[in-house]
Protein backbone atom coordinates (compact mmCIF):
# COMPACT_ATOMS: atom_id res chain seq x y z
CA UNK A 1 0.00 0.00 0.00
CA UNK A 2 1.10 3.62 -1.05
CA UNK A 3 -0.52 5.42 1.32
CA UNK A 4 -0.56 5.69 4.78
CA UNK A 5 -3.48 7.26 7.32
CA UNK A 6 -2.65 11.15 7.75
CA UNK A 7 -0.86 11.30 4.64
CA UNK A 8 -1.87 15.36 3.06
CA UNK A 9 -1.69 16.54 -0.50
CA UNK A 10 -2.48 19.91 -1.40
CA UNK A 11 -2.57 21.59 -4.96
CA UNK A 12 -3.64 25.14 -5.82
CA UNK A 13 -6.57 25.49 -8.98
CA UNK A 14 -7.84 28.60 -10.31
CA UNK A 15 -11.38 28.74 -12.35
CA UNK A 16 -9.78 30.84 -14.84
CA UNK A 17 -11.91 32.40 -17.78
CA UNK A 18 -11.15 29.42 -20.26
CA UNK A 19 -12.22 26.99 -17.42
CA UNK A 20 -15.26 28.76 -16.81
CA UNK A 21 -16.09 28.85 -20.79
CA UNK A 22 -15.19 25.29 -21.47
CA UNK A 23 -17.67 24.14 -18.65
CA UNK A 24 -20.24 26.38 -19.68
CA UNK A 25 -20.05 24.26 -23.24
CA UNK A 26 -19.71 20.53 -21.84
CA UNK A 27 -22.67 21.40 -19.07
CA UNK A 28 -24.31 23.67 -21.09
CA UNK A 29 -25.57 25.35 -17.84
CA UNK A 30 -25.91 28.51 -18.77
CA UNK A 31 -28.03 30.18 -15.28
CA UNK A 32 -28.00 33.53 -14.67
CA UNK A 33 -26.35 32.97 -11.52
CA UNK A 34 -23.11 31.46 -13.49
CA UNK A 35 -23.54 34.07 -16.29
CA UNK A 36 -24.59 37.44 -15.45
CA UNK A 37 -22.71 39.46 -13.11
CA UNK A 38 -25.54 42.42 -12.07
CA UNK A 39 -27.93 39.11 -11.56
CA UNK A 40 -25.56 37.41 -8.94
CA UNK A 41 -25.23 40.85 -7.53
CA UNK A 42 -28.84 41.47 -6.68
CA UNK A 43 -29.33 37.72 -5.16
CA UNK A 44 -26.32 38.81 -2.58
CA UNK A 45 -23.15 38.01 -4.44
CA UNK A 46 -19.87 39.83 -5.42
CA UNK A 47 -20.15 38.53 -8.75
CA UNK A 48 -21.53 35.44 -10.89
CA UNK A 49 -20.61 32.69 -9.50
CA UNK A 50 -18.70 29.08 -11.10
CA UNK A 51 -19.95 26.12 -11.26
CA UNK A 52 -19.19 24.57 -8.24
CA UNK A 53 -18.98 21.06 -10.31
CA UNK A 54 -15.85 22.54 -11.96
CA UNK A 55 -14.36 21.54 -8.61
CA UNK A 56 -15.25 17.95 -9.10
CA UNK A 57 -13.19 18.56 -12.55
CA UNK A 58 -10.02 19.28 -10.42
CA UNK A 59 -11.01 16.85 -8.08
CA UNK A 60 -10.78 14.20 -11.21
CA UNK A 61 -7.51 15.57 -11.80
CA UNK A 62 -6.11 15.30 -8.31
CA UNK A 63 -7.07 11.66 -8.52
CA UNK A 64 -6.30 10.66 -11.79
CA UNK A 65 -2.75 13.27 -11.77
CA UNK A 66 -1.65 14.17 -8.19
CA UNK A 67 -1.56 10.92 -6.67
CA UNK A 68 1.92 8.95 -6.76
CA UNK A 69 -0.12 5.82 -7.26
CA UNK A 70 -1.52 6.49 -11.20
CA UNK A 71 -3.29 2.84 -11.43
CA UNK A 72 -6.86 3.95 -9.44
CA UNK A 73 -9.96 4.51 -10.00
CA UNK A 74 -12.83 6.68 -7.86
CA UNK A 75 -15.72 4.65 -6.52
CA UNK A 76 -17.68 7.46 -4.82
CA UNK A 77 -17.28 11.00 -3.73
CA UNK A 78 -19.62 13.57 -2.02
CA UNK A 79 -19.14 17.01 -2.31
CA UNK A 80 -20.10 20.06 0.13
CA UNK A 81 -20.33 23.55 -1.32
CA UNK A 82 -19.90 26.31 1.99
CA UNK A 83 -18.98 29.46 -0.39
CA UNK A 84 -19.32 30.83 -3.32
CA UNK A 85 -16.23 30.57 -5.86
CA UNK A 86 -15.43 33.55 -8.65
CA UNK A 87 -13.70 33.73 -11.57
CA UNK A 88 -9.94 33.23 -10.83
CA UNK A 89 -10.05 33.37 -7.69
CA UNK A 90 -6.88 30.91 -6.40
CA UNK A 91 -8.40 28.09 -4.46
CA UNK A 92 -5.74 26.12 -2.34
CA UNK A 93 -6.73 21.78 -2.39
CA UNK A 94 -5.74 19.52 0.50
CA UNK A 95 -6.51 16.35 0.75
CA UNK A 96 -5.98 14.02 3.76
CA UNK A 97 -5.77 10.15 3.61
CA UNK A 98 -8.49 9.61 6.20
CA UNK A 99 -8.90 5.80 5.92
CA UNK A 100 -7.64 2.91 4.07
CA UNK A 101 -9.28 -0.92 3.64
CA UNK A 102 -6.26 -3.08 2.94
CA UNK A 103 -8.64 -5.85 2.57
CA UNK A 104 -10.11 -4.72 -0.61
CA UNK A 105 -7.01 -1.85 -1.37
CA UNK A 106 -9.46 0.93 -0.99
CA UNK A 107 -8.37 4.57 0.11
CA UNK A 108 -10.84 7.14 1.81
CA UNK A 109 -9.56 10.89 1.42
CA UNK A 110 -11.33 13.55 3.07
CA UNK A 111 -10.50 16.74 0.96
CA UNK A 112 -11.41 20.74 1.31
CA UNK A 113 -10.93 23.57 -0.75
CA UNK A 114 -10.48 27.26 0.60
CA UNK A 115 -10.47 30.52 -1.14
CA UNK A 116 -7.93 33.13 -0.55
CA UNK A 117 -9.58 34.12 2.41
CA UNK A 118 -9.01 30.80 3.56
CA UNK A 119 -12.80 30.28 3.93
CA UNK A 120 -13.75 26.77 2.84
CA UNK A 121 -15.74 26.71 -0.26
CA UNK A 122 -16.04 22.94 -0.65
CA UNK A 123 -15.02 19.64 1.27
CA UNK A 124 -15.86 16.11 0.78
CA UNK A 125 -14.77 12.46 0.46
CA UNK A 126 -13.51 10.83 -2.16
CA UNK A 127 -13.58 6.97 -1.88
CA UNK A 128 -11.06 5.48 -4.31
CA UNK A 129 -9.32 1.83 -5.35
CA UNK A 130 -5.78 0.86 -6.27
CA UNK A 131 -6.14 -0.96 -9.46
CA UNK B 1 -17.10 -10.00 18.85
CA UNK B 2 -20.15 -11.07 21.97
CA UNK B 3 -22.84 -10.44 19.65
CA UNK B 4 -25.27 -13.19 18.58
CA UNK B 5 -25.84 -14.11 14.69
CA UNK B 6 -29.18 -12.73 14.41
CA UNK B 7 -27.93 -9.26 15.17
CA UNK B 8 -25.01 -9.43 13.20
CA UNK B 9 -27.84 -10.74 10.46
CA UNK B 10 -29.85 -7.61 10.92
CA UNK B 11 -27.19 -5.09 11.25
CA UNK B 12 -25.77 -6.64 7.87
CA UNK B 13 -29.58 -6.82 6.21
CA UNK B 14 -29.45 -2.88 7.26
CA UNK B 15 -25.95 -2.24 5.55
CA UNK B 16 -27.14 -4.08 2.11
CA UNK B 17 -29.99 -1.75 2.33
CA UNK B 18 -28.04 1.14 2.26
CA UNK B 19 -25.29 0.22 0.02
CA UNK B 20 -26.81 -1.36 -2.35
CA UNK B 21 -30.02 1.08 -2.22
CA UNK B 22 -32.62 -1.80 -2.04
CA UNK B 23 -35.07 -0.98 0.52
CA UNK B 24 -36.47 -4.85 0.11
CA UNK B 25 -33.66 -7.07 0.26
CA UNK B 26 -33.70 -9.42 2.87
CA UNK B 27 -30.33 -11.59 3.11
CA UNK B 28 -30.10 -14.85 4.94
CA UNK B 29 -26.97 -17.22 5.89
CA UNK B 30 -26.97 -18.41 2.76
CA UNK B 31 -27.61 -15.67 0.27
CA UNK B 32 -24.56 -14.62 -2.20
CA UNK B 33 -24.00 -12.46 -4.63
CA UNK B 34 -25.77 -14.14 -7.41
CA UNK B 35 -28.88 -13.88 -5.12
CA UNK B 36 -28.82 -10.20 -5.13
CA UNK B 37 -28.56 -8.14 -8.58
CA UNK B 38 -27.19 -5.20 -7.11
CA UNK B 39 -24.58 -7.42 -5.43
CA UNK B 40 -22.08 -6.96 -7.97
CA UNK B 41 -18.31 -6.40 -7.88
CA UNK B 42 -17.84 -2.43 -6.61
CA UNK B 43 -20.63 -3.38 -4.67
CA UNK B 44 -18.57 -5.79 -3.07
CA UNK B 45 -15.92 -3.72 -2.14
CA UNK B 46 -18.50 -0.74 -0.72
CA UNK B 47 -20.10 -3.74 1.30
CA UNK B 48 -16.60 -4.56 2.76
CA UNK B 49 -15.99 -1.14 3.70
CA UNK B 50 -18.73 -0.14 4.99
CA UNK B 51 -19.02 -3.62 7.36
CA UNK B 52 -15.51 -2.46 8.39
CA UNK B 53 -16.54 0.76 9.39
CA UNK B 54 -19.65 -0.44 10.74
CA UNK B 55 -18.25 -3.14 12.91
CA UNK B 56 -14.57 -1.28 13.52
CA UNK B 57 -13.36 -4.40 12.20
CA UNK B 58 -10.31 -4.68 9.72
CA UNK B 59 -10.51 -8.40 7.12
CA UNK B 60 -8.01 -9.95 5.56
CA UNK B 61 -8.30 -10.21 1.82
CA UNK B 62 -7.57 -13.87 2.09
CA UNK B 63 -10.79 -14.05 4.28
CA UNK B 64 -13.09 -12.21 2.29
CA UNK B 65 -11.99 -14.00 -1.29
CA UNK B 66 -13.32 -17.07 0.55
CA UNK B 67 -16.58 -16.07 1.62
CA UNK B 68 -19.09 -18.19 -0.78
CA UNK B 69 -22.44 -16.21 1.45
CA UNK B 70 -23.31 -14.34 3.97
CA UNK B 71 -23.39 -16.92 6.70
CA UNK B 72 -19.35 -17.22 5.98
CA UNK B 73 -18.88 -13.22 5.98
CA UNK B 74 -20.22 -13.52 9.52
CA UNK B 75 -18.57 -15.79 10.40
CA UNK B 76 -15.40 -13.56 9.80
CA UNK B 77 -17.16 -10.83 11.82
CA UNK B 78 -18.07 -13.33 14.62
CA UNK B 79 -14.03 -14.15 14.41
CA UNK B 80 -12.88 -10.59 15.11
Amino acid sequence: MKFKVSDSFHAEYVVNAQIHQLFLEISNDHNLLHTDREFAVSKGFKANVMHGNILNCFLSHFIGEGLPHKNVVIHSQTIQFNNPVYLDEKLQFQAKVEDIIESVNVVIFKYNFKNESLKSVAKGKIQIGLL
Amino acid sequence: MTMDRNEILKQLNDIFIEVLDHEEIVISESTTAADVEEWDSLNHIMLVVEIENHFEIKFKSNAILSWKNVGQMMDTIIEK
